[in-house]
């Protein structure tokens, strides 16, 4: 950042008219507020979607392999079962071939699969960092070896790993999310870990140094702040791909069990009956995860651009 | 010089083999998984089960059970290069894997091609022309297709292009089911068809590869075309292309210039896309019914097939190593400024 920016000028118009502007990039990004919509979106459903979902995302409906009714008729249908006219809420994404209501299992999984990739991204950021830091910080056997450690985690195929330590572990959710720690935190040390090492050369780490502070105040209060732009950053496009995976892992049978709702699983079902043209148990599943994981994406690129041009 | 560069690489690749091997042999026997059970069912006598874990080998101590693993002991093992025997089948991993590997690689290998034919111009366009059109669908495409569901557009490809337009094979193996599987000679059916004359087995071959390979292009190649994007805009704001253009270059061959520095340093990234691919090939093959060593992998786990599963992460971890090795000395040729 400059030192002439207009902000620093007090008394002149230019503040305001740059706030407006800052403002106006915001909401003129279309991508961002989708983005941010998605992002809140599936955390609103991973709370309260099963809450919401007009029938019960495990239970029979007795309709079996219902089409979803065509998108014209969906206005009508709708204001129909606002206003109370229908007996039962219609099934908008129609019904699976054992019965299941496929409109209230896409917003069921979220609970399964957001709490799983957010849980799994977010334990590996703090560990990552933390570890990152450490072996920045303090470049000794001990934290070589650590690096060595993540080296050899680094070379196994992701997938594979992750479906050996959940088939083998036990398809559970605390073991799903201890998978993707184990597969995923690596990354953070790493992006850390070179952060750390080109902050501490700085000046301002020089100067905490010479005033007295200890070594642990300073790599906790000084450089870890200004060490975790890279890895925010990463988070987001972690979280996509965790998505991903769990609901991949799903898919081939090493991830949750079924009837639980989550997408990889209604992909799974729906996959027999897609080659005989019943698209709907699969397709739309794989829509919400489609669309997450791109507003995950898009959220992380605009960090990524905000903080490049800071 | 890049004999010692190449030996020196070997020794360091046959440790971290090692060390893949013993993580992976201590890691599955410390999950609480019980193949014995898996293999007996959970009604059978306890005889029963006694006698299937004498006969897997699993009553022996875990390091007895690692010096057979490693082969020091009269059983198939690995120095033996056998890989053990799976408990599935009874038949020595390093043949079965040998059958599985190829397909993949086949289907690995071209979508990777494919995807760096997209990419490249795709990539290139949107660094010479910033805020044009082509950078504009290169960003989008970048943050879209850098991540998606494979397994889900791979369907929704079959939906599309088998059932409703009829284009397509049904998502049913690598060669017509009628058709009489060449003999083997390398294992890839492109090569042996090619090989045997019988190019009625290539085309149905390439037919069937379709899809599959769709399918990864369109997963990978939106993150290939942001990092040749990244790359090449980086080569343009270089100093020798400015100095370039002061001389009066056109812009055709300026960009000849920027396109080779870009794409020299994006060598050593293609070991990692083409480990993405393969990650991503596991659920590909599952979807198409292929019968490449995703699914192989996917049928040992779900099985608890100890020495199949080993042989896997093995194949996979030295794979990675000899691509990487690969790509490195191919990068060393590139750029005269590598140093062994």
């Amino acid at each position: 950042m400059s030192i002439a920016e207009p902000d620093s000028r007090q008394g002149a118009p230019a503040p305001k008219r740059r706030r407006f502007a800052r403002l106006d990039r915001f909401s003129g990004n279309k991508f961002l507020i989708f983005g941010i919509s998605v992002v809140a979106l599936s955390i609103f459903l991973a709370a309260f979607g099963a809450a919401i979902s007009p029938y019960d995302p495990i239970e029979a409906t007795g309709d079996i392999s219902v089409p979803p009714p065509p998108i014209v008729e969906w206005p009508r249908l709708f204001y129909l079962a606002v206003s109370g006219q229908l007996e039962r809420p219609p099934h908008w994404f129609g019904t699976d071939q054992s019965g299941l209501d496929v409109f209230s299992r896409v917003i069921s999984a979220p609970r399964a699969d957001m709490s799983i990739a957010l849980g799994g991204a977010l334990i590996s950021l703090f560990l990552g960092t933390f570890l990152g830091l450490i072996a920045g910080f303090y470049r000794n056997w001990a934290t070589e070896l650590m690096m060595r450690i993540s080296d050899v985690l680094q070379a196994f195929p992701v997938f594979i790993t992750a479906m050996i330590l959940v088939a083998l572990a036990g398809r559970e959710t605390g073991n799903l999310v201890l998978a993707l720690v184990l597969v995923y935190t690596p990354i953070f040390i790493r992006l850390t870990r070179s952060e750390v090492m080109g902050q501490s050369a700085r000046g301002y780490v020089q100067a905490a140094w010479a005033v007295g502070n200890y070594g642990f105040k300073i790599a906790v209060k000084h450089v870890l702040p200004n060490s975790l732009v890279p890895s925010l950053v990463q988070l987001s496009v972690t979280v996509g791909f965790a998505i991903i995976l769990t609901a991949g892992l799903s898919f081939v049978g090493a991830g949750v069990r079924p009837p639980t709702p989550e997408w990889g699983i209604m992909i799974s079902i729906g996959a027999q009956q897609l080659i005989l043209g019943e698209w709907w148990p699969s397709i739309f599943p794989g829509l919400a995860i489609t669309v997450t994981v791109f507003g995950y994406a898009v959220v992380g690129h605009a960090i990524e651009q905000k903080f490049r041009e800071a | 010089m890049i004999g010692r560069f190449i030996l020196r690489r070997v020794i360091i690749a046959f440790f971290q083999l090692l060390g893949v091997s013993l993580v992976v042999f201590f890691l599955i026997r410390l999950l609480p998984a019980d193949p014995v059970a898996n293999l007996v069912g959970l009604n059978a006598s306890d005889d029963a089960y006694a006698q299937a874990e004498r006969s897997l080998g699993l009553d022996k101590s875990i390091f007895e059970q690692l010096s057979v693993f490693l082969g020091f002991s009269e059983d198939p093992g690995l120095v033996d290069a056998s890989l053990g025997i799976s408990w599935m089948t009874n038949e020595p991993v390093f043949l079965e894997i040998g059958r599985f590997l190829p397909v993949t690689l086949e289907l690995v290998t071209l979508s990777l091609l494919l995807s760096f034919l997209i990419a490249i111009p795709l990539g290139m366009a949107s660094a010479t022309k910033p805020g044009s059109i082509a950078d504009k669908v290169a960003l989008i495409w970048g943050m879209f297709a850098g991540a998606q569901p494979d397994y889900w557009w791979g369907l929704l490809f079959v939906f599309v292009f088998f059932y409703v337009l009829g284009v397509a094979p049904p998502p049913m193996g690598s060669i017509d089911p009628m058709m009489s599987r060449p003999s083997v000679i390398t294992g890839f059916l492109t090569i042996d068809s090619l090989l045997l004359g019988r190019f009625d087995v290539f085309i149905s071959v390439l037919f069937h590869l379709m899809l599959p390979v769709v399918t990864l292009v369109f997963v990978i190649s939106g993150a290939i075309t942001k990092m040749v994007r990244q790359n090449m805009v980086r080569a343009l704001s270089s100093d020798y292309i400015l100095y370039a253009q002061a001389c009066g270059l056109s812009k055709k061959e300026v960009g000849r210039y920027a396109l080779r520095a870009a794409l020299t340093p994006a060598v050593t990234l293609v070991g990692i896309f083409y480990m993405i691919l393969l990650s991503a090939a596991v659920t590909v093959e599952l979807v198409f019914s292929l019968s490449g060593i995703g699914q192989y992998a996917i049928r040992s786990i779900l099985t608890f097939d100890y020495p199949a599963i080993q042989g896997v992460v093995l194949t996979v971890a030295l794979l990675s190593l000899f691509i990487y090795l690969i790509l490195d000395i191919i990068h060393a040729y590139l750029d005269p400024r590598v140093q062994y």
